[in-house]
């Protein structure tokens, strides 16, 4: 490998990601896979299902080591920190879980505020006053004093998204944030997402298969199949690349590269026809 | 092609992994102590959910055991005409056996089941996920605090079961079949001793109990599938488990402890 690794705080690449490769149970999830992510802009990660998205943010948070390669995050290869180090640098990525994993013991209030009060000794009034910003933020200053239970799935993502935010991180992921949104709180959620990219400056990168939410709020994405990223480029012309994965991926189309079936052996051996068919 | 673990295809061989994996569990409880001082508020909260909480099964429970085992008694020992003894032996196996012991089984089946539920559910909610990524260790925030309150409340809750077990039999004994109050009180404190009979059986086993079942509870929760199916059946092992590991315990300290 002949460029460098490691990003720089003026380097343009938050996060880089190099020769990732990692076979799970058999199967190989990443094989060799490159990716940079570029510093304060949005970054659509796409791709069919199964194909690893979710992993790579678990790769890129040190949730999970890769069998080879690197991730470096501002400048740490998160595979050689050690867990105190780990954990500074998660305190400086916010990140939004698929069913928004708000803890159920605590109200909304208390949540957002979990951060707060496990690292730092802030004054009780402080710390009010930053939890309701973020929540107005969100819009649901006034739903501070309800449980989880009591907040429907856009109203719990948009809590969690205020959690992940509460430290200001230099960067934040979403894990598939579109998923089960009425239209009215997809365009909240994507417009809350394009403001504190624009406004705290966060690096974003989106985890989603949504390709006309990802149009809106998308500065670059990223197209991953078999382990590799098939595609990158503009959101808005990538699907018109001309590669057979765009087309078929973005096109909606049933045959093509992506396949259907999960890998399994010879399907007349099978239903017990292997004898007959020869 | 897709490799497989190693297929473990006897209970043996299931069970010894079990207990290494927890034994490594354990190690990690520990270690992680020191880490979880910080989160005492956490500690407390606990302690009054498995100890607290736990009172009203404990006590109604020791009232029973020990009424139970007066009625028992007083009837067997009328035909030698020893029925003055039966407070003593009441108070012996209370303090020595029954108390520890029937106290750890309740308190597996009330707070171990509880704490094995909540921390699969979190696992299945992502919940222990969502706190290492927000840089909160979960061994330290959520197992050891439920640890520890187990510990600590073990041998309070045997207490008031020992308790308990005396006023029953003290009820039954002395205001329903007639045994004189006074021989009821000093046969009892003449013959129990107070290092064999409370600190080693009551104290000591409650706390080996307490240890065991809130380490159980605990490795069963972060162990869990995070499924519906694996949630059940971690609870349903953290009471199989328990109940068999109180008992074997139970032999063996008293045999190194009689």
């Amino acid at each position: 490998m002949t460029e460098p690794v490691r990003t720089t705080l003026d380097d343009p690449a938050l996060v880089r990601v190099r020769g990732l490769t990692t076979v799970l149970n058999g199967k190989t999830i990443f094989d060799a896979l490159d990716m940079d992510i570029p510093r304060g802009k949005i970054t659509a990660i796409m791709g069919p299902s199964g194909t690893g998205k979710t992993t790579l943010l678990k790769h890129i948070t040190g949730q999970m080591r890769a069998d080879a390669g690197s991730i470096h995050v501002n400048g740490d290869n998160v595979a050689e920190l050690s867990r105190e180090q780990l954990y500074k640098l998660r305190e400086g990525i916010g990140y939004l879980f698929q069913n928004s994993a708000l803890l159920t013991d605590f109200d909304v209030f208390e949540n957002v505020a979990f951060p707060l009060r496990q690292h730092t000794r802030l004054p009780e009034v402080l710390i009010r006053n930053l939890v309701l910003l973020k929540l107005q933020a969100v819009g649901l200053r006034g739903a501070a004093q309800l449980m989880p239970n009591e907040l429907s799935g856009g109203m719990a993502r948009r809590v969690a998204l205020a959690r992940a935010i509460v430290f200001d991180p230099m960067l934040i992921l979403y894990d598939e944030p579109f998923v089960g949104l009425d239209p009215v709180a997809l365009n909240q959620v994507l417009k809350l997402i394009r403001t504190l990219n624009q406004t705290l400056g966060i690096t974003s990168v989106l985890v989603a298969h949504e390709l006309e939410a990802i149009k809106q709020v998308a500065d670059h994405v990223f197209l991953i199949a078999n382990g590799k990223v098939v595609a990158q480029g503009d959101p808005k012309t990538i699907a018109s690349d001309g590669s057979p994965w765009t087309r078929q991926f973005f096109g909606g189309e049933a045959d093509g590269p992506v396949p259907f079936q999960y890998p399994a052996g010879d399907y007349a051996e099978a239903l017990g026809f292997a004898g007959a068919a020869k | 092609m897709t490799v497989r673990e190693p297929q473990r295809n006897n209970v043996v061989s299931q069970s010894l992994a079990q207990i290494g994996a927890c034994g490594l569990f354990l190690l990690t409880l520990l270690a992680a102590i020191p880490r979880s001082f910080r989160y005492a508020r956490e500690t407390i909260r606990q302690l009054w959910f498995v100890g607290a909480m736990s009172l009203t099964i404990i006590m109604v429970c020791g009232l029973f055991v020990g009424m139970v085992l007066m009625l028992q008694l007083y009837h067997v020992l009328s035909i030698f005409g020893g029925t003055s003894a039966s407070g003593m032996v009441v108070a012996l196996s209370v303090y020595r056996e029954l108390g520890p012991v029937v106290t750890a089984l309740l308190f597996a089946g009330r707070a171990g089941t509880s704490i094995t539920a909540e921390i699969g559910l979190m696992r299945a909610t992502d919940q222990i996920d969502a706190m290492e990524m927000m840089a909160v260790d979960p061994i330290a925030y959520v197992a050891t605090p439920r640890f520890l309150a187990g510990l600590i409340a073990m041998p309070l809750l045997c207490c008031v079961f020992c308790a308990m077990a005396i006023f029953g039999g003290h009820l039954v004994g002395v205001t329903w079949l007639g045994i004189d109050n006074g021989t009821f009180w000093s046969n009892m404190t003449a013959q129990v001793d107070v290092h064999t009979d409370i600190v080693n059986g009551v104290l000591l086993k409650s706390l080996a109990f307490g240890a065991v079942v809130s380490l159980i509870a605990v490795f069963q929760g972060f162990t869990t599938p995070p499924t519906s199916e694996g949630v059940a059946y971690a609870t349903t092992r953290t009471v199989v488990a328990s109940s068999i590991a109180i008992l074997a315990l139970d032999f063996v300290l008293t045999a190194f402890l009689m």
